[in-house]
């Protein structure tokens, strides 16, 4: 499941463009004339009727507020720790939380809660380094297959959908197969390269749309080159909606760091992060060590929630931005 | 006869299709393999590697093949797959063909088995909560979704394991069956209830909340109205007709989720060390033996394009009005 945030974020999209005589998902027709309240079973006066929309209407203040908390501690850590993270302390192996380990101690006797928040500080910076790096590319790759005369967008659409056809854990194990990544940089660059494929596609769709307008006609008249373009008139329209992808990738990212380090093939164990923290699960299952698991799975799937409740929002936000009607 | 003859222009055009992606795909694939950093000789000796002399290790490259250029490799590995010899799987020195053959019955059961689970389940979900809009339980169920789909799925298999088999003692912590056991069906399935519980609970919420909406939207059609004012009850209408008219819609939801429920199958198979081609992926992976790990990909993206093809047929014959996307694949784009 860790993988499928950032599919969920986008599967609306991909299923909005797989088969475009289907109406798409979040696109809910307006009935007029006739007055539904009169049917019980249609009792609910016409309004925004999709879910996410109406939930996520307010600030998502929470979110922010423990995201905010979660990020300054890990990145103020060394004010917060008590002990030295990286430290083997082999006199205090698996100790249960106590008044000097506030979290308790893995086997490694390394101090957990000290762990937390210099382990936090890698996963999130793999987060929005992967997220950036996946925004990059999908940014490219989407600008100029929107761009490109129809044949090269339609291999280029065709070799994306190629990487959708593999499950993104598969292609995540093919590459720390073969490149080993062992520094959060080559994890995040790993989790970045298969991450961009759905946020393309987006991009794509988008250009597809603004290409059509006249002021690009007129721009394009008076000479500017593609990269002018991109800068000037594409990139902020497509802002709203790539952030949003961004902020769902983030959430993503740190839930694939995790998958992976705990699975064995993305950090060491012996390095400091969530998900290497959550790796030596195996073992304390056997000696049930619950706080080695719950304590880590708390906090990552707290950023993962609050990360969630952001990209909600920014959703709504970028709805109301592109339609003319509501405001 | 002029029908045979349209179907089978058609079957063969898919086929074709399926072909050129599966040569790509494999060309892609085997390119990257080779090209990487990380020794196929040590997967294949183990740690004998060191203790070879320079000349034995080249013999070594010889015979396994790794000493030509990438094309030729390609080229004899392509010669050898069309008849069916994938080569030798480096880490279990046998054919991949057997290693694959003797493990990817309990994949199929595990996924499979999650697959209508979650789609069963989601479905009764979607339904419930589309007929309640708005009330208490259709805002909690929609709350309960999205916290559990933020929550990394093997997190919740930890969990799963810490209580009902470390603290409990009620379920298997992981395998297919009792080692001394025989494996019965009973034995197998005791083993698959915390695997399959997993995968539900981690994708039976976001589909129901797609089908819930789609639902929804549906529901507020015109014809809802014509068959409401008939005199037919809210449940007749939704059941009959609402469900009806969106499973073209439906269809296509279940093949886009095919690599989805099959990815999250192979990281709990990993959890859950559930003899399966996911703990296969990961083991081939992390032992560098790529030629069961391109044979594992392929597999997988051939099933999941197999699924696409078959979704977007039915969904033609279910909706004539989908007939008109050019003949490419799964997906449409203009």
């Amino acid at each position: 499941m860790a993988f499928e945030p950032m599919n969920n974020g986008c599967l609306s999209e991909n299923l909005g463009d797989s088969s475009p005589k289907l109406e798409s998902l979040s696109a809910v027709e307006e009935e007029d004339g006739l007055s539904p309240s009169l049917f019980v079973f249609v009792s609910k006066p016409q309004k925004e009727t999709v879910f996410t929309e109406r939930v996520s209407k307010r600030f998502p203040l929470f979110s922010v507020l423990i995201l905010g908390l979660i990020g300054f501690g890990c990145l103020f850590a060394e004010l917060l720790m008590n002990h030295d993270p990286a430290f083997l302390d082999l006199s205090h192996t698996g100790e249960a939380p106590g008044k000097e380990f506030y979290f308790g101690t893995d086997f490694l006797g390394r101090d957990i809660y000290s762990m937390i928040w210099a382990g936090g500080r890698t996963s999130l910076l793999i987060g929005f380094l992967a997220a950036a790096i996946s925004a990059v590319i999908a940014l490219l790759y989407g600008g100029i297959s929107g761009w490109a005369p129809w044949w090269l967008d339609r291999v280029m659409m065709r070799f994306a959908d190629l990487l959708l056809s593999i499950p993104s854990i598969l292609l995540v194990i093919f590459l720390g197969g073969i490149f080993s990544a062992s520094t959060p940089v080559t994890l995040a660059l790993m989790i970045g390269f298969t991450g961009w494929v759905s946020m393309a596609k987006l991009v794509r769709t988008q250009v597809l749309q603004l290409k059509k307008s006249e002021y690009l006609l007129a721009a394009r008249s008076m000479g500017a080159g593609f990269f002018y373009l991109l800068r000037r008139h594409l990139l902020p329209n497509l802002l709203p909606s790539v952030l949003f992808m961004m902020v769902t990738n983030i959430g993503t990212a740190v839930a694939s760091e995790a998958t992976l380090s705990f699975l064995g093939i993305g950090l060491p164990a012996e390095s400091v992060s969530w998900g290497a923290m959550l790796s030596q699960a195996d073992r304390a299952l056997l000696t049930n060590s619950w706080w080695m698991i719950i304590i880590p799975g708390l906090f990552l799937t707290a950023v993962l929630l609050s990360v969630m409740g952001i990209s909600n929002y920014l959703r709504k936000e970028e709805i109301q931005k592109c339609s003319n009607f509501t405001k | 006869m002029e029908q045979v003859l349209k179907w089978g222009k058609r079957l063969g055009k898919k086929i074709l299709e399926l072909t050129i992606w599966l040569f790509l795909l494999s060309l892609m694939v085997f390119y990257m393999a080779r090209l990487a950093p990380g020794d196929p000789l040590r997967a294949y000796y183990g740690d004998g590697v060191e203790r070879m002399s320079t000349a034995q290790q080249l013999q070594a490259e010889e015979k396994l093949g790794l000493n030509r250029p990438i094309y030729v490799q390609y080229g004899l590995w392509l010669r050898g797959a069309l008849s069916g010899n994938f080569g030798i799987s480096f880490q279990y020195k046998q054919d991949c063909t057997a290693v694959i053959g003797s493990l990817w019955q309990n994949t199929a059961l595990l996924g499979g088995l999650s697959y209508l689970l979650t789609f069963l389940l989601a479905l009764l979900i979607g339904c419930f909560c589309a007929m309640r809009e708005d009330s208490l339980w259709d805002k909690l169920l929609g709350k309960l979704s999205m916290v559990l789909s933020a929550i990394p799925s093997f997190w919740i298999a930890l969990l799963l394991i810490l209580l009902f088999s470390v603290n409990l003692g009620l379920l298997p912590s992981g395998g297919a069956y009792d080692p001394g056991g025989g494996g019965g069906w009973l034995d197998r399935l005791v083993h698959l209830i915390l695997p399959l519980t997993v995968l539900v609970l981690g994708h039976v919420w976001y589909y129901a909340y797609l089908i819930r909406c789609r639902l929804q939207e549906e529901m507020r059609k015109d014809y809802v109205i014509f068959a409401l004012s008939k005199g037919l009850s809210g449940k007749a209408v939704l059941y009959r007709h609402c469900l009806r008219g969106s499973l073209p819609y439906l269809i296509s939801l279940m093949a886009l989720s095919v690599p989805h429920i099959l990815g999250g199958t192979y990281i709990v198979e990993k959890v859950f060390s559930y003899p399966g081609l996911g703990t296969l992926c990961f083991e081939s992976a992390k032992y560098h033996d790529y030629n069961l790990l391109m044979v594992l990909t392929l597999l997988t993206a051939f099933f999941v394009i197999v699924c696409h093809m078959a979704a977007q047929a039915i969904s033609q014959r279910l909706d004539p009005r989908m007939k008109g996307g050019k003949g490419f694949g799964f997906r449409t784009y203009e």
